[in-house]
């Protein structure tokens, strides 16, 4: 196995050096909207490389990921190049079943300079394996009707000083427009569970697999949700559904906290209606985040390692293709050199000419390297349930997040 | 588990009156190459993947490791699924939306089929094609219009029902605010709605199929005995169609214990709050893909299996108790 | 029959005529979203007329998906040949189960049932193995040759053919000289028609629609069935609901041709003539 390997390596960089082989083609497994971004590099890559074809597989979001799965598994139908989103990149990390890009002929952590401080640890495995690299990041933001906080008279500042303050501007929206700080509740929980976390921390779970949620950053992010609730300023819609769409058609939410690229949604179909009355604040209580980001792998099985590499390369760390999917998709660059091109300070028609790339920038560069967890999942899961049973039960906080602990410990067993 | 024959069969070989120095007859052997094609798939397709699941339920294993990462963990799968309050919870909302689901579309679609049989004349295909296209809608459809019809603030069902709610006497059956029909105690109602509409007219179409085979004349001459239409419906047509009535309860009680698709659609793959939503085969479904861990999907699997052998059983031993003769 | 329009049997016409609407509501609407926005088709209450969007629809639906048109006739493929050998073997197995007295019946019944008790994505990883080792990955072969003989559809026809088909008319034929085969060919087989309608369609349509092996068994996307290839326009961020109800529309097509197709069977319903003769 490792003999094989190691000589179809070698054969392979011999192919890239010198002679390259006709119509050799590499394989792109993805999903929407990043196969958009693969797309977009095909003409890029034509101009390097012109003999070899790239063929983008998509499936959507949940059965790419499960077919990952499955190839990692058995070995069939593995692609050359596998993106991976953020939200699987802990599970996929930790499998075993991709190249360690930190090691020759990859040498990936030279280029860890190249991009966002954050990105990188996220894709390490905890044997130190680098098994993925990054190609876009999703920096956190509080969107927010100005026109309604005007109504309301309150200002930005009011909004994002303090949770406490964030409240209570929502309940002022409330009374005085009829519209919800927030969609749901538990967003203001995701937030803060993130709030004050250092480099190397995880979420749910510390480095040796201890779980966290029984602490006070979880009672105190409990406590928020709870209050928020209990003042009436969340409309108990889910995002991404056709409720939650509705509600900003109706100037019903003033306000949802995500990542940069809502405001592409917010322009393109959720409330096109709605230009220059949206703005884009930092998230309240000095919180910086992420939401969402997504990743290249080569599978260790894959077939054309070396031209893998060099796609990933491209979608990585070239700054014209960084910033060409940055316009088309609004992925938001990894890449620091394509985080300093003048189109991050060109204004944003859409809210008001705000130049809110640049305040996206420098939460981006503030965004601690979280540590995940394979586990994340789950224990978002179990999580999410006790808080409904707060919210809708009126169940103990306290009691609810020691069942979550035990629960998460139940369930992750091993 | 055996499951006897449903249909008594009083054939009585000419075997016995021949010679005993006769060969075998073509018939003892032909029912053997007959049923074979299935059995010689199941062995190719189905024996291997069911040896591996049960191999899998003794092990852990996330597949993303590839096949060497399978560790022996012997019963410590099936263990902790007994005692695992989320497995039971899920294991009562599968039984409870099977029932609520499933009684309703036989008990609506014989007499539906009874009444198609005889009315409509040519426009008959029509109404049973109206009723069966819940079938072939796509689920992505089905997911965009019911959670449209049920959202809380705009839904055409909330505004139907508060309007209701406001007139004199009706108010104090109907809600004069909004329903939230997230909320645990709804979600189940809603799923088996969506799954009652969805196989309805499946199931019409079925027991419509099996009338056909109701000889005219059996209704003629229970005429002539001056039965009325229920009677007729009662001592003719409900003793005939006995045998697909078990084939479509079978189908319905394995159906609805393994209901997968519109659980996860309409509760975004979670189950809803508090996982009211969440049936059996959605649990596997996260233990496996969201969890990652194989093995105890496996066990899960197979014990919901036990689960449903040992109720389709019961069901055949109804059957056979309440008389199911062909004819 | 006649019949005489009382108040009661107007009243059963007209709940049976209110039922069907209901059951035709969101089929409607899947034919509306198809020419209506995404924007209007999140809106709430939806859109319950047609729009004119189909056009853009359709085109973003191409421009997304653009072996659209390789995927039906790849969908088409794999559901009629299946169907087909669905309703020769499925038939042929009911047959012998239903008709003939033999050792092991019972166990052998029990199996055929037991394999329908199974949820199908515990066999994805270890049927993957399979395929690589018959080198059939990627190949719409690995998505028939398995579903060949479907456990219900075996279930299904011992049922009917049990219901149906008077023993005394088999041993009749038998009298006659004619060969086991030739019994089930030129008796049995005419005789089951509304079954083969039923299981027919059940069959094309559960095909049509299964997305799990078509998700692990093709790789290349111009080898997708049509769910699996409108599935994969959702992602993270907009879900382009105006293509995919598009697509869902064109896909249903055939479903409902196939209707009308087994309908026809359906209603040729064997009579009490053909037995007693």
């Amino acid at each position: 196995m490792k003999f094989s390997l190691k000589r179809s390596m070698i054969a392979l960089m011999l192919t890239i050096g010198s002679t390259v082989q006709a119509n050799t083609t590499i394989t792109i497994a993805s999903f929407p909207d990043l196969d958009r971004s693969a797309k977009v590099a095909i003409p890029l890559w034509k101009k390097k490389y012109p003999k070899i074809d790239i063929k983008v597989v998509s499936l959507s979001y949940a059965d790419h990921h499960n077919a990952m799965t499955t190839a990692l598994a058995t070995g069939a139908n593995l692609p050359d190049v596998m993106a991976v989103d953020m939200g699987f990149i802990g599970k996929f990390a930790e499998s075993g079943g991709l190249e360690d890009l930190s090691k020759a002929p990859y040498n990936g952590l030279q280029l860890k300079d190249k991009l966002a401080r954050f990105s990188i640890p996220l894709a390490m495995s905890g044997t130190g394996a680098l098994s993925a690299m990054p190609t876009d990041i999703g920096p956190g933001a509080l969107f927010y009707r100005k026109d309604l906080l005007d109504k309301a008279g309150v200002s930005e500042e009011d909004l994002t000083k303090s949770w406490e303050s964030f409240i209570e501007v929502g309940k002022k929206i409330k009374a005085s427009t009829g519209a919800y700080m927030l969609a749901s509740a538990n967003d203001i929980k995701d937030i803060y569970i993130r709030a004050g976390l250092q480099d190397g921390e995880g979420i749910y779970f510390d480095k040796t697999g201890k779980v966290l949620v029984n602490s006070p950053r979880f009672e105190k992010a409990f406590q928020l949700a709870k209050q928020a609730r209990a003042a009436g300023i969340d409309s108990k819609v889910n995002a991404w559904s056709n409720e939650w769409s509705e509600s900003f058609k109706r100037n019903k939410i003033a306000a949802q906290m995500m990542g940069a690229w809502l405001a592409g949604h917010l322009h393109n179909w959720l409330a096109p209606d709605q230009k220059g009355k949206w703005r884009s604040a930092v998230l309240p209580g000095g919180v910086y985040a992420s939401w969402g980001g997504s990743f290249y792998a080569i599978p260790k099985k894959a077939k054309n390692k070396a031209l893998a590499w060099e796609f990933i390369k491209l979608m990585t760390t070239d700054k014209e293709q960084q910033l060409s999917a940055f316009r088309t998709v609004d992925a938001f660059p990894a890449l620091l050199e394509a985080q300093t091109d003048p189109f991050i300070d060109q204004p944003i028609d859409y809210l008001g000419g705000q130049k809110a790339r640049r305040q996206w920038l420098e939460t981006a560069r503030r965004i601690p390297a979280v540590d995940v967890d394979k586990f994340d999942p789950v224990a978002n899961e179990i999580v999410n349930t006790e808080l409904e049973k707060v919210l809708e039960q009126g169940k103990d906080i306290k009691t609810a997040l020691t069942d979550a602990k035990n629960l998460i410990e139940r369930r992750v067993r091993r | 588990m055996t499951i006897s024959s449903s249909t008594a069969v009083n054939f009585d070989p000419p075997v016995a009156t021949m010679p005993r120095h006769r060969k075998l007859k073509l018939w003892d052997w032909a029912p053997y190459v007959f049923i074979s094609p299935f059995f010689i798939l199941f062995l190719i397709f189905g024996a291997f993947p069911l040896g591996f699941s049960i191999y899998l339920s003794f092990h852990q294993w996330d597949p993303a490791m590839g096949l060497e990462a399978m560790k022996w963990v012997g019963l410590e799968n099936y263990i902790f699924v007994l005692g695992d309050d989320w497995f039971r919870q899920s294991l009562w909302n599968t039984i409870w939306i099977a029932i609520v689901s499933g009684a309703p579309q036989h008990l609506i679609a014989i007499p539906l089929a009874f009444f198609l049989n005889i009315a409509f004349g040519h426009w008959r295909n029509t109404v049973v094609g109206m009723y069966f296209l819940p079938f072939i809608t796509s689920t992505v459809a089905i997911a965009l219009v019911f959670n449209s019809l049920f959202s809380r603030e705009f839904g055409v069902v909330n505004q139907l029902l508060t309007h209701l709610g406001h007139l004199p006497i009706l108010e104090w059956v109907f809600p004069s605010t909004n329903i939230d029909w997230t909320k645990p105690e709804y979600v189940r109602w809603q799923i088996a709605f969506v799954v009652w509409w969805r196989y309805l007219g499946w199931n019409t179409v079925l027991y419509l199929a099996a009338l056909q085979t109701i000889p005219r004349d059996l209704y003629e001459a229970a005429l002539v005995d001056g039965a009325t239409r229920w009677q007729q419906f009662w001592h003719v047509t409900v003793p005939l169609l006995k045998p697909m009535m078990f084939f479509a309860i079978t189908l319905t009680l394995i159906g609805n214990l393994q209901l997968f698709e519109e659980p996860f659609i309409l509760t975004g793959g979670t189950g809803g709050i508090g996982q009211v939503g969440k049936t059996a085969a959605m649990h596997m479904y996260n233990t496996a893909f969201v969890e990652s861990d194989f093995g105890t999907a496996s066990a899960v699997a197979w014990l919901l299996f036990l689960f449903i052998a040992v109720l389709t059983w019961l069901n055949n031993k109804l059957f056979n108790h309440s008389g199911l003769k062909d004819h | 029959m006649q019949h005489k329009l009382t108040v009661s049997s107007i009243a059963a016409y007209a709940v049976v005529l209110g039922g069907a609407v209901i059951m035709l509501l969101p089929f409607w609407f899947m034919f509306v979203f198809a020419t209506r926005s995404d924007a209007e088709i999140l809106s709430v209450p939806p859109p319950i007329w047609f729009g004119n969007a189909l056009l853009a629809n359709l085109n973003q639906l191409l421009e997304r998906l653009p072996y659209f048109w390789h995927n039906l006739s790849m969908s088409f493929y794999v559901a009629t040949a299946t169907t087909l050998a669905n309703l020769f073997f499925c038939s042929l197995a009911g047959y012998g189960f239903a008709m003939y007295d033999f050792k092991y019946k019972g166990t052998a019944f029990a199996i055929v049932l037991g394999t329908t008790l199974l949820p199908a994505f515990l066999s994805m990883i270890p049927s993957v193995l399979i395929f690589t080792l018959f080198d059939w990955m990627n190949q719409p072969r690995a998505l028939i040759v398995p579903g060949m003989c479907a456990a219900f559809g075996v279930f299904m026809m011992r049922q009917y053919i049990a219901t149906a088909i008077p023993k005394d008319l088999i041993e009749a034929a038998r009298i006659d000289g004619c060969t086991e085969f030739g019994i089930f060919w030129r008796i049995i087989v005419p005789l089951v028609t509304p079954a083969f309608g039923t299981l027919g369609l059940v069959t094309f349509i559960g095909t049509w629609n299964n997305f799990m092996s078509p998700l692990v068994v093709m790789r290349d996307m111009e080898m997708f069935t049509v769910p699996l290839a409108l599935r994969s326009l959702a992602g993270t961020g907009q879900v382009p609901y105006g293509a995919i109800a598009a697509g869902s529309a064109i896909a249903v097509l055939p479903l409902l041709v196939m209707f009308v197709l087994a309908s026809k069977r359906l209603i040729e319903g064997m009579t009490a003539g053909a037995v007693k003769a």
